[in-house]
């Protein structure tokens, strides 16, 4: 009697209902998880209805929507989260460079008033250190940023390597399953979008869907990082232009790792990361160091034209961080460079490192600031040096040169960090000019005068130049956390829009389920009229 | 728009984070006072508060610096004070001993009084500050600045620098003077002088006395220039007079000397009395050329006192040297004063530029305030405004949670 099959056949279809809402509603908070119904069809000549499967309610476009969202508000969520270290590096008003640079001339003052008082002296002695061990100090917590930044990355590419690895592996079974029953599992698919959305808040990429259903994932120049059941891996590597920097490597089909641009990855974790190290980090080191050594040779200038209180001539006052030269790895010549700071070219000193390259057919270099793009040229002059930025980079043997060769000049980098008072003893102060005398404060007044001369840059003093390193690092601070709210809330909409399609409500689920009850108990009702209208045929006599 | 439950929950959550992250913020610029926290509060007002307060820093440096300053001229001014006042007594003292009726002894005894003096003007000009600096000797101040010779003499050993102090932006003072500009300087206007001594630098073996040389002719076109009146006596005993340069160089012809007439020579007029010898020199120069040396004075008053006086050309050496002494004290005296008086100027300018100060201070305490330091009025309101969100999205969340079907089946 077909009335028993359409009844069961509405049994069967209710009971799957049921499992479906207990499904959505027992999954209601798994991450990942898309709401699923029921498709349901009538069975050919009214036979009943029969369960076409479960949908999983998804849309691939939103998706694909939300992740480079999220994408960007994990890239900005990163950068705030480091630019705040700096940023509250530079909140305390009393501890800062500023009050210890004051502090410094203060003791150059009193020392003016009192150029033979031993303890006037002991107090610039004392201030200078205090302010040295503060450079020190202020560049050794943008270092520990710059090398927990590079644990980091490291860490980051393992979790990258490893969402990859496993996407790969879900992309098999995909395939497989859909090539087995036409149609993957529900939760498999699931599975992957959720590894993808994590991958897109660890690294911008883009995912394309191929026939086979697998996720083909590449990177924003292209490379792939998955390919079917395929994943290639990222490794992090010295950067070929400043073994210093830590670089993002991919390792081709041949095996060779290739440096990556830091511009390749601009979203993720990752991403944030490496723009915070290139906008912000290196920035503020470079700025930080562009101060000491304008400090350093503006006083180290004044005092060795002075006169100690033994009659000998001052010495320098502060030692420095050296800049630094890094020849390109991938250079063809073997000629040896090497770069030391121009002191008759001071003003001229930027807190930009600088890119050199070599031109065989004009015999000259190309000198490029890292910072604003701006490049120069310029040959060797006839003790083979080259003279820019506040710097000297003297060629060893320029016929050891080959076309193409690059080497990167960091003028400041490191000067903070090598910032040192090396003045310990009092008498050893040169408070007198070349006239001498126990009681000459010219010098004293000449070192107090620098105070406001504009010796950063040739444009500002040092304490502007410390204030404008607080506005700047404010500012970006400010302008990080604007779109970082903006990315956020953009983020928190594709979210909400997303759960409208593909997240559970329990209320509705609950209507489901008096529903489904209903449903339930209708097509019982078909059968036990079906039985009884079979009891009446049986009945009849 | 259908709704997911974990849209709700996460749209309450969101908005309670966020009420509570700006309640929190507010509660921390009212527990701190300041509205600008971390440089990226207000980057701008953040990096103008870095500048108002090294402006800040610099003026109480420069306060310092005038405390200092204060501090030395103001010791100074003390010592020129005690200076001033020994050798008004050395005049004093000079007056006395011109009385011509005094007896070799009378003018000893002066000359112990006149001693010690000298004694104490030597004491103060190697006068120390606090520390055991020296004041009058320039740079070198760690040793005595005057020191006496093996022959008695006292020799300055300091130099002419003076030391500066910067006691504002563009304001370099002097905060001493050194010793040859207080003891061995006469001011320019301390007139003229005539002294009798050789140009070998021994003392006259005639009688002559001198009176002047007072100015009669300030537009004689030789008037301000130095010379001489050397006499010749011949062996008849006939005294005359010739006029000379201070070379040597004949301005005036010899002419005939006698005792009690006015000699005249550019402008100048000096009386001459008693005999001269053969070889003896009248000196006439701006006193600052002739002996500006305090300490050179009292030797020679000293010298002079200690001396009997028994022959009529020692007698004159007394009257002339004395007279010249005088002249001499009155001139260093000229000169301590004007010291004295650039020594309050300069204290009264740093009286000036405190209260500037001050005020500047005042202003930038103020700027500062207003970039970096908290409205409470605003802040507080703003605080009642957050917590009232912050308890309306609990509230919503709670009513929200209560919304359920599932409550109802």
């Amino acid at each position: 009697m077909s009335i028993f099959s359409i009844g069961l056949s509405g049994l069967n279809a209710a009971s799957a209902a049921f499992n479906t809402a207990s499904n959505n509603i027992s999954n209601v908070y798994t991450p990942g998880y898309n709401r699923q119904v029921l498709d349901l069809a009538e069975l050919p000549a009214a036979q009943g209805v029969d369960v076409q499967g479960i949908q999983r309610q998804f849309d691939s476009y939103i998706a694909q929507q939300l992740n480079n969202a999220n994408s960007k508000t994990s890239a900005l969520d990163t950068y705030q989260t480091q630019v705040s270290q700096i940023d509250n590096l530079l909140a305390d008003q009393d501890s800062g460079l500023a009050p210890l640079m004051q502090k410094f001339f203060s003791s150059v003052s009193d020392l003016a008033s009192s150029p033979s008082d031993p303890a006037a002296r002991q107090g610039v002695i004392g201030t200078a250190d205090t302010l040295s061990a503060q450079f020190r100090s202020f560049d050794s917590y943008l270092s520990d940023m710059a090398s927990g930044l590079d644990g980091q990355l490291q860490d980051e590419v393992t979790q990258i390597n490893n969402t990859a690895k496993q996407i790969a592996g879900l992309n098999t079974q995909i395939a497989l399953a859909k090539a087995k029953q036409g149609q993957a599992p529900n939760s498999l698919l699931d599975q992957r979008d959720q590894l993808v959305a994590d991958l897109s808040k660890r690294v911008n990429v883009r995912v394309s869907q191929q026939d086979s259903g697998s996720y083909n994932i590449s990177f924003g120049n292209g490379q792939p990082l998955v390919s079917g059941g395929k994943q290639f891996d990222l490794a992090t590597m010295p950067s070929a232009a400043d073994p210093t920097r830590t670089s993002i490597g991919y390792r081709d089909a041949a095996g060779n790792l290739v440096e990556m641009q830091d511009s390749t990855f601009s979203g993720g974790t990752l991403g944030g990361l490496l723009t915070f190290r290139d906008e912000t980090l290196n920035p503020t080191r470079n700025k930080l160091g562009q101060l000491a050594v304008s400090f350093a040779e503006g006083i180290n200038a004044v005092h060795s034209a002075g006169v100690d209180l033994n009659g000998d001539a001052g010495g320098n006052m502060f030692a420095l961080g050296q800049p630094m030269l890094y020849a390109n790895s991938r250079n063809a010549g073997t000629a040896t460079l090497s770069v030391a700071f121009d002191p008759a070219n001071a003003s001229q000193l930027t807190a930009s490192d600088y890119d050199v390259r070599y031109d065989a057919a004009s015999g000259g270099f190309k000198i490029t600031r890292i910072d604003t793009g701006e490049s120069t040229t310029a040959t060797l002059d006839a003790s083979n040096q080259l003279s820019f930025g506040g710097v000297k980079v003297t060629v060893d043997d320029p016929t050891k040169l080959a076309d193409g060769d690059r080497f990167q000049v960091q003028p400041t980098r490191i000067a903070a960090a090598g910032f040192q008072n090396i003045i310990g003893d009092p008498a050893k102060i040169a408070a007198a000019d070349t006239t001498g005398g126990s009681g000459n404060n010219k010098n004293a007044l000449a070192l107090e005068n620098l105070q406001t001369q504009s010796l950063v840059g040739g444009t500002a003093s040092f304490n502007q130049a410390y204030a404008s390193l607080v506005g700047d690092v404010g500012n970006r601070t400010n302008i990080v956390q604007v779109n970082l709210k903006a990315q956020q809330s953009l983020s928190d909409q594709l979210t909400d829009v997303q759960q409208s399609q593909s997240g559970v409500n329990l209320d509705e689920e609950a209507a489901n389920l008096i529903r489904y009850q209903q449903y339930y108990q209708a097509n019982a009702k078909v059968i036990q009229t079906g039985s009884t209208i079979l009891d009446a045929i049986l009945g009849l006599r | 728009m259908r709704i997911s439950t974990q849209t709700l929950y996460a749209q309450s959550m969101r908005s309670m984070n966020q009420q509570q992250a700006d309640l929190s913020h507010v509660g921390q610029q009212i527990a701190s006072g300041q509205r600008v926290m971390r440089p990226s509060d207000d980057p701008q007002a953040a990096s103008r508060a870095v500048q108002v307060s090294q402006a800040q820093a610099i003026t109480s440096q420069y306060t310092d610096s005038r405390v200092s300053a204060r501090n030395a001229l103001s010791m100074e001014e003390s010592v020129l004070n005690s200076v001033g006042d020994a050798v008004t007594s050395a005049k004093t003292l000079m007056l006395e001993a011109a009385n011509g009726t005094l007896t070799d002894a009378d003018r000893a005894s002066i000359a112990s009084q006149l001693q010690g003096i000298y004694q104490t003007v030597i004491g103060q000009a190697n006068a120390t500050d606090g520390n055991g600096r020296y004041l009058f000797g320039g740079y070198q101040d760690k040793s005595a600045p005057f020191v006496t010779d093996a022959s008695g003499n006292v020799q300055y050993v300091g130099d002419t620098n003076t030391r500066q102090q910067q006691i504002d932006a563009s304001r370099l003072m002097s905060v001493d003077d050194n010793g040859v500009s207080v003891f061995q300087s006469a001011q320019g206007a301390s007139g003229f002088m005539a002294v009798a001594v050789k140009s070998d630098g021994t003392a006259n073996a005639g009688s002559v006395t001198i009176k002047g040389p007072e100015v009669v002719d300030t537009s004689d076109p030789a008037y301000g220039t130095p010379f001489k009146i050397a006499f010749a006596v011949d062996a008849s005993g006939s005294a005359t007079y010739t006029i000379e340069d201070t070379t040597g160089a004949v301005l005036q012809p010899p002419q005939a000397y006698t005792s009690g007439q006015p000699v005249t020579y550019g402008g100048q007029s000096l009386t001459l009395t008693g005999a001269p010898a053969d070889g003896d020199e009248i000196k006439v120069d701006q006193a600052k050329n002739l002996n500006p040396d305090l300490f050179k004075t009292f030797e020679k008053a000293l010298a002079i006192l200690k001396q009997p006086v028994d022959t009529p050309a020692k007698q004159a050496a007394l009257q002339n040297t004395l007279g010249n002494a005088m002249t001499e004290f009155d001139n260093s005296l000229d000169n301590v004063l004007m010291v004295r008086a650039s020594v309050g100027s300069r204290l009264n300018e740093l009286d000036v530029v405190d209260k500037v100060a001050s005020n500047r201070q005042l202003n930038y305490a103020q700027t500062k305030s207003d970039l970096v330091d908290l409205d409470y009025n605003s802040a507080i309101s703003e605080y009642s405004l957050r917590s009232v969100g912050l308890q309306a999205a609990q509230k919503a969340f709670i009513s929200m949670k209560q919304m359920n079907l599932f409550d109802l089946l």
